[in-house]
């Protein structure tokens, strides 16, 4: 047994060592960094004022307070800022393949996937998950929801979750590198920037926008559920419950089409 | 039992035929049209461990898409390719333990971090053991002069001494093959022959097997004992240089700088008569083979008819031959003989 | 003016680039689409529990406002304090310098190249969601429709005068991508790009309101809604305009010390 989960701990292992690396080099450019973070913390406080200005002036959107909202805004920045920080190299996928620069990872005994992800690292990721749960505490604690150890617990499982999507929707639209051979393709941007409409409750918006970010692409797994999980809100709780296995298919799903998409690489050559 | 073993290995590839601009997109979306280009057709390859092989071929004969395969990059289409008890592909992993790889265009190496980082990063890739590291560390150190700039990032050395370093990368773990593309190009003569010696040594004193693809002829001559040819996917040429030489590398010419021009061209050539003579004011060139006549008799023949003030004797040259392959003046079928296109063709 | 035949040429150059890199374009526009989709979608819904206007604004006007504001933020998105610090990098300035322009004006070149097609992409984009979403608010008249289009030319130079000076800070630092981003953002929250800044409380629009950014988005918004009074337009016009030649001259006399150090320093 042990022996099977070696290949997936000297992964894990070797992720932090690629990415600490990663951190090492960016570290060496101290003003930079720091910009990078302020900039990113800048970013998310304009969100937030943007949300309390408007909750000077009108009690709720279709319902939900003014902390709730700002539950959903942290949970993205949270999730962005994981993905940022911890799978930044993901987004260099298209360029990776289209240069050629992929052939160096096949040639390395490491799973590939875990040098692609650890290719690169966005500080400014660390400014979004301070803020973002700086932010969410605050949502917390304007929650009138009794937190049980059970109710902690699945918190935490949600949060995970939320990141995870986040994760597998952007490593899923990366490995679009593989068949569209053009270094900057818009495709996982235009994915990722879906996450703008989940910072709201998705009830504003109409049945096909809703269908869109619960089922085609769950970004409201990401944001909306958790958030009524945490307002204790039953009448979305029970979404809320399938986050996680929302989490593990996105995941699935976006690690098979990497797959494919590397044995599209291997066999249509370049 | 030969380590690389490649029986009938194919590699096809499926091209879109895609006319430029808009509508031709536009076209190749409603119906599609393939080309089939063969760039590996059907290759026998067969590699013990210990040889230094050069692998050499125009651009596009297939040379990096054999590589690929071998590497375990590429899948093949057909035939057969174990690579020391493992299909490449199939055991990626395992396979990328057993091999160095240097691109000559591109480097090993991490970009932002100083050269040490990447070494030891491929300790933790290749799990190798530390004294065992350690130990080639400073061999390599030493012998590639290393030291100078091992706190340097990739990104800001040398193109010379990145490609030492890349070689260092590359012979860390102990590899069995190491696989060089293209490694000394755009390098200077000094380094080249450093690297070169580097190779040489290491493949005699480990027994690295060794492949190499390279335009560069100086390359094959200080470090391969063996030379196989690709043209458009095929085989067409599997030996030894010295029998490359001997076999199709027969001409000399022997250039004569001569007192006064030649009174009769004719009594000359009428001495040496399967030889090329041609005459330009006080030079002679006589163009013979080498297993025809010795550059004596040759010289004897000239020397009865004209005053010779001095000559010199060029060498068949390996580069010229390559250059005739890839010209497609020269077609090498099987250790036969070279069968000479004429000029032109 | 012979002289303004060379600039136009860099103009033409800096759009063929553009369209080279047009998904750096697409990508960049998909990020603000979403943006806009998700306004329209949240101001209805605040809208239609709320009957009337808000902060003085009606649900036609604050489409107009939201869709304005899109506009004036695509245009010249394809220049940003990035491409000083690539200038720098390679030697560009080095180049630049030797050369018989002038520096900020070739920038300015440069950056209004690609606005053409910037323009029109952002159109399309606010076109179909304007269609989609129906009763959007048109110019309140002709003249303000006239002054809207000097409002919006002014906006623009605001633009290019403040991130040009913001991009002096490439000569003393690496990489630009996180000042870019912190400028953006503060120039979203004062520009009135966020919400129309009569929504804001009173401090901070009194510091808005000392600041250069409201001439990027709420002047030229509200004068093509016509929400201001004859006088404070006129005001707001000339404060716009002031900002823009301040920013230009700013701009000026950061260059002139920065190419002294890199004229003495040697780049």
């Amino acid at each position: 047994m042990a022996d099977r989960l070696r290949p997936v701990r000297r992964g894990i292992y070797l992720y932090f060592r690629l990415l600490g690396q990663q951190m090492k080099s960016i570290l060496a450019y101290q003003a930079d960094f720091v910009v990078l973070l302020f900039s990113a913390v800048v970013v998310q406080l304009a969100g937030f004022l943007f949300i309390w200005t408007i909750f000077q002036r009108i009690p709720s959107i279709n319902g939900w307070t003014f902390w709730q909202v700002v539950t959903m805004y942290a949970l993205i920045f949270i999730t962005e800022g994981v993905g940022s920080l911890f799978f930044e190299g993901t987004w260099m996928l298209g360029w990776l393949v289209w240069s050629g620069q992929f052939d160096q990872m096949l040639v390395r005994p490491v799973s590939p996937i875990i040098q692609v992800i650890a290719y690169r690292v966005g500080f400014n990721g660390l400014g979004n998950i301070v803020t973002g749960f700086t932010l969410i505490g605050l949502g917390i604690a304007n929650s009138s929801v009794q937190w049980s150890a059970g109710r902690v617990l699945m918190l935490v499982v949600l949060v995970a979750s939320a990141a995870t999507i986040r994760v597998a929707l952007n490593l899923g639209t990366a490995a679009s590198g593989f068949w569209i051979r053009n270094p900057w393709s818009m495709v996982p941007m235009f994915v990722h920037q879906l996450g703008e409409l989940a910072k709201y409750p998705i009830t504003i918006y109409s049945l096909g926008v809703q269908a869109l970010i619960v089922v085609a692409i769950p970004f409201a797994f990401v944001s909306f559920f958790p958030t009524a999980f945490i307002f204790g809100l039953d009448a979305w709780s029970l979404p809320a419950l399938l986050t996680p296995f929302v989490a593990v298919y996105c995941l699935f799903v976006a690690v098979s089409i990497f797959r494919r998409g590397m044995r599209n690489y291997e066999s249509s050559g370049h | 039992m030969p380590l690389i073993e490649a029986k009938g290995l194919t590699k096809q590839f499926r091209q879109a035929v895609k006319e430029p601009g808009l509508v031709g997109s536009l076209k190749h979306f409603v119906t599609r049209k393939y080309t089939d280009k063969l760039a590996v057709d059907h290759i026998d390859l067969s590699i013990e461990a210990g040889e230094s092989v050069a692998y050499l071929g125009p651009n596009g004969a297939g040379k990096s898409t054999t590589i690929k395969m071998l590497t375990g990059i590429l899948v093949p289409t057909s035939g057969s390719l174990i690579v020391d008890g493992l299909v490449p592909h199939e055991k990626r992993v395992q396979n990328a333990k057993n091999i160095g790889v240097v691109f000559g265009q591109r480097t090993t190496l991490w970009w932002d971090i100083p050269v040490i980082e990447s070494f030891n990063l491929a300790r933790d890739m290749y799990e190798i053991p530390v004294k065992r590291y350690k130990a080639n560390l400073a061999e390599f150190t030493e012998l590639l002069g290393l030291g100078e700039f091992m706190n340097v990032p990739a990104g800001k050395v040398s193109l010379g001494q990145r490609m030492r370093a890349d070689l260092c990368m590359a012979l860390l773990h102990d590899p069995k093959m190491l696989y060089l593309d293209e490694p000394t190009i755009g390098l200077d003569i000094a380094v080249k022959d450093s690297i070169r010696k580097f190779i040489r040594r290491q493949a005699d004193e480990r027994g690295t097997t060794v492949m190499l693809t390279t335009h560069d002829l100086g390359d094959i001559e200080d470090i391969c004992n063996r030379i196989v040819i690709i043209d458009k996917g095929k085989i067409i040429h599997d030996g030894g240089l010295a029998a490359l030489k001997d076999n199709y590398a027969r001409d000399r010419v022997i250039h004569f700088q001569l007192a006064r021009p030649p009174e009769s061209i004719e009594t000359i050539r009428a001495g040496l008569p399967t030889s090329e003579l041609t005459t330009d004011g006080l030079r002679l060139s006589v163009r013979f083979d080498r297993f025809e006549h010795q550059a004596g008799e040759i010289a004897a023949v000239v020397m009865r008819h004209v005053e010779v003030i001095d000559f010199r004797i060029d060498e068949p040259e390996v580069e010229d031959l390559i250059r005739k392959v890839y010209l497609g003046q020269l077609s090498l079928t099987s250790a036969g003989e070279a069968a000479l296109a004429p000029a032109g063709a | 003016m012979r002289g303004v035949t060379k600039y136009v040429s860099f103009s033409k150059a800096s759009l063929q680039i553009m369209l080279v890199y047009k998904s750096s374009l697409a990508v960049n526009m998909i990020g603000t689409v979403f943006y806009v989709i998700a306004m329209f979608y949240l101001w209805q819904t605040i809208f239609v529990n709320q009957p009337g206007a808000m902060g003085g604004f009606t649900w036609p006007e604050m489409k107009g406002y939201i869709l304005v504001s899109f506009l004036l933020n695509s245009v010249m998105t394809w220049y940003d304090e990035w491409t000083m610090g690539r200038d720098i990098r390679e030697g560009l300035v080095a180049v630049d310098l030797a050369r018989p322009i002038d520096f900020q004006a070739k920038r300015f070149a440069d950056a209004i190249g690609p606005i053409p097609i910037e323009l029109f992409s952002a159109l399309v984009v606010a076109a179909v969601v304007a269609v989609a979403f129906g009763g959007v608010a048109l110019p309140a008249d002709g003249t303000h429709a006239i002054l809207f289009i000097l409002s919006a030319v002014l906006a623009t130079i605001t633009k290019f005068g403040l991130v040009y000076c913001v991009s002096m800070v490439a000569f003393w630092t690496t990489g630009m991508t996180g000042i870019s981003v912190a400028r953006m953002a503060i120039q979203n929250i004062f520009s009135g790009a966020l919400i129309p800044l009569v929504f804001f409380p009173g401090w901070l629009r009194s510091i808005a309101a000392v600041l250069p950014f409201q001439g990027l988005v709420s002047t030229p918004a509200l004068t093509y809604l016509g929400k201001m009074d004859w006088p404070t337009t006129v005001l707001m016009l000339t404060v716009q305009a002031a900002w823009a030649a301040g920013l230009i001259l700013l701009g000026r006399l950061a260059w002139r010390g920065a190419s002294r150090a890199v004229t003495i320093n040697g780049g």
